[in-house]
């Protein structure tokens, strides 16, 4: 493997908004994802976080190629799968699968759990009869369920556990990428720990690739490699996950992190959190989209787009004041605030728990 | 496996473990006495219609004008009509007749109906043009497609059959269609397509099945409305002709004698009273054991 697994070069996604009856004219359209270039190596988590409606799960359905790009062009494993038919993509269908954010409408409630893991070999054409029960019982010993879990049906089980089966599921074809929707947001904070923590387990197995969209700001610091933060279908920085959490260059990244809530009233941001909306996608402002709620906009800012500027290795903010915004000073010296830590002692505790179950 | 168990305290199984089988649509169904006897009627007049030329005591068609017009108990069970034929077989053939002339019209209408639903929900792109179509057909009454259709090919059971299942076929693409987009904004449907699965797999396997409650509710509704409207135009003439014994025309034979022969009109009445009320209790009943949310 020299290139990277998945690329999206340029990807756009426009979606046309109609109006009148009989003769429809396009009077305008929804500029889901707009000019967005990314790509994921084999074995590397990139997170895409960013706030509601700013394009994250579009771009997952444009990574996996369910929706065709507008302009752009996607490369998986470098060959260009931009324009390729539902029967040309069929073979990719087996290296990249997704998982979704809500457990209880990801899976067919009228299909026990055994016919949904064994539906995507089905599909393939892969194994016979007793192979694939075979498989379907090594997928339910990976992702932690009881084989006579298999039986039962989706309403009899909890949201972790319905996550687990969508996960053996996104498994059944052996993937090299999994597209993640917000794999975790629908489920409560212990289970939460379990599902990102067997993710991680996964990964280092399978040498799995991750797309993993988010806006939980810390369970991305705790999976991703690499972050790349959306803001009106563009991406407005993309960094290491170290460097991005220390040192946010692009003040939409700044006030993100700065949002995460803090239990003490003592340590509250000096600068205000974002106010007001994101803009309709429809009319995105001129110049930088983020100039409208941007705490360090001038004039510049409402004329010229900033392009994606490289500030250090694997480091690139679309800011013109990339250079010179205020140091992010929220957590003082590179410190966590409490509840980050809290948050990921307990993950790293469930962690260790995990691990030491498994040596006995 | 062990340690497997241990990383999930959610799929630990309890002492004494027993899986809660789901009720069965059957025995939600009879926990409510309504709908339990709602069931039983229905069954028990399917039954009647089916093993009718069994049940039967008499010919249907062979009159006697010796004995016209007897009250029930006289010599027959339910009496005997203007013909002298006897009542209980007439009732017996005529809910054959009406049973299996609806029960054409529904499975030719909710089948079309439903397939024209499916399309439209599946295939934005001929959404409008299906759906407008439909709402055309749904703004002639039931009525005015038996006469048109008498007119066309005469009056007979054939006009009727046709003038009903045209009838369906709107409503039932339009439930179709309700129900269908539902099920088509799950992930599930998502995920299908993300593992590559065609069209019809995703519509039998994934889409049919999740909209078959809607479906059973509508069509056994639809069935107690279809007896109605057949009854109905059976009985001012457009439907079954004499001497065949259909419910409609029973009940239109017998107005002549309303006066001092009532049993021959009201009977068949009835029977249709009773028919439809069952369909239709089923229905609601149905209605509410297929919801989960009013499962208990």
């Amino acid at each position: 493997m020299t290139g990277p697994l998945l690329e999206l070069d340029g990807v756009r996604k426009h979606y046309p908004v109609h109006e009148g009856l009989i003769l429809r004219r396009q009077v305008g359209a929804v500029r889901a994802v707009d000019g967005v270039s990314l790509s994921i190596a084999a074995g590397e988590t990139l997170a895409v976080v960013g706030e509601s409606g700013c394009g994250k799960s579009t771009l997952a359905r444009l990574a996996l190629r369910l929706i065709a790009p507008s302009a752009g062009t996607i490369r998986f494993d470098g060959r260009d799968v931009t324009h390729d038919g539902r029967a040309a993509l069929k073979p990719l269908r087996r290296q990249m699968q997704v998982i979704f954010q809500d457990p209880f409408a990801s899976l067919n409630p009228r299909m026990s759990v055994e016919e949904i893991l064994a539906e995507p070999m089905l599909v393939h054409g892969l194994g016979d009869a007793a192979s694939r029960a075979a498989r379907v019982r090594e997928l339910l010993d990976l992702v932690g369920l009881a084989r006579y879990h298999a039986d039962r049906f989706p309403h009899e089980f909890s949201g972790g556990q319905r996550q687990r089966i969508g996960i053996a599921r996104a498994l059944a074809l052996k993937p090299r990428l999994i597209v993640c929707d917000e794999p975790v947001s629908a489920l409560d904070v212990s289970i939460q720990a379990q599902v990102v923590n067997l993710l991680k387990d996964l990964q280092a197995e399978f040498g799995l690739a991750y797309l993993f969209i988010s806006h939980g700001l810390a369970v991305v610091r705790h999976m991703a490699d690499r972050v790349a933060v959306m803001y009106l279908g563009e991406v407005v920085e993309t960094a290491p996950v170290g460097a991005l959490y220390a040192a946010p260059r692009h003040p939409y990244t700044q006030a993100l992190l700065a949002a995460a809530p803090v239990p003490d009233p003592a340590r509250r941001p000096a600068r205000p959190a974002l106010g007001g909306d994101v803009p309709s996608p429809m009319k995105p402002p001129a110049g930088c989209r983020f100039h409208t709620r941007c705490i360090v906009a001038q004039a510049r800012c409402r004329e010229e787009a900033p392009a994606l500027r490289t500030l250090g290795p694997g480091h690139a903010a679309a800011c013109h004041f990339a250079e010179t915004v205020p140091a992010f000073t929220r957590l003082g010296a590179g410190e966590r605030h409490a509840r980050l830590q809290a948050r990921l002692a307990l993950y790293e505790r469930k962690r260790a728990a995990m691990t030491a179950t498994t040596a006995a | 496996m062990s340690e497997a168990v241990a990383l999930t305290p959610e799929a630990t199984p309890h002492a004494g473990f027993a899986v809660a089988a789901r009720p069965s649509i059957l025995r939600v169904l009879m926990r409510e006495p309504v709908s339990a006897v709602a069931l039983v009627v229905v069954a028990l007049l399917v039954l009647a219609a089916l093993l009718a030329p069994w049940l039967a005591p008499a010919d249907p068609y062979a009159g006697d004008l010796a004995n016209t017009l007897k009250a029930p108990g006289d010599g027959a069970l339910l009496g005997t009509d203007g013909q002298g034929r006897d009542m209980v077989t007439r009732l017996l053939f005529g809910l054959r007749t009406t049973l299996a002339m609806s029960g054409v019209a529904v499975v030719i209408g909710c089948g079309l109906g439903g397939l024209v639903g499916f399309a439209a929900a599946y295939y934005p792109r001929v959404s409008g043009l299906l759906m407008r179509l439909m709402d055309v057909l749904l703004s002639f009454p039931a009525i005015l497609f038996g006469l048109a259709l008498t007119a066309i090919v005469g009056p007979g059971l054939t006009a009727v059959l046709l003038a009903l299942s045209i009838a369906t076929v709107p409503l039932m693409a339009r439930v179709v269609r309700g129900a269908a987009l539902v099920v088509l904004q799950q992930d599930y449907i998502e995920a299908a397509r993300a593992l590559g699965m065609g069209d019809g797999r995703i519509l039998t396997k994934y889409v049919l099945l999740n909209c078959l409650s809607p479906i059973f509710v509508f069509v056994t509704l639809r069935f107690g409305q279809v007896i109605l409207l057949g009854s109905l135009l059976s009985f001012i003439g457009l439907g079954a002709q004499p001497p065949t014994a259909e419910l409609g025309a029973m009940a239109s034979d017998g107005r002549n004698f309303l006066f001092f022969a009532p049993h021959v009109s009201v009977l068949p009445s009835l029977l249709i009273f009773v028919t439809v009320l069952a369909f239709t209790m089923l229905g609601d009943g149905l209605r509410d054991a297929l919801d989960p949310r009013l499962r208990r």
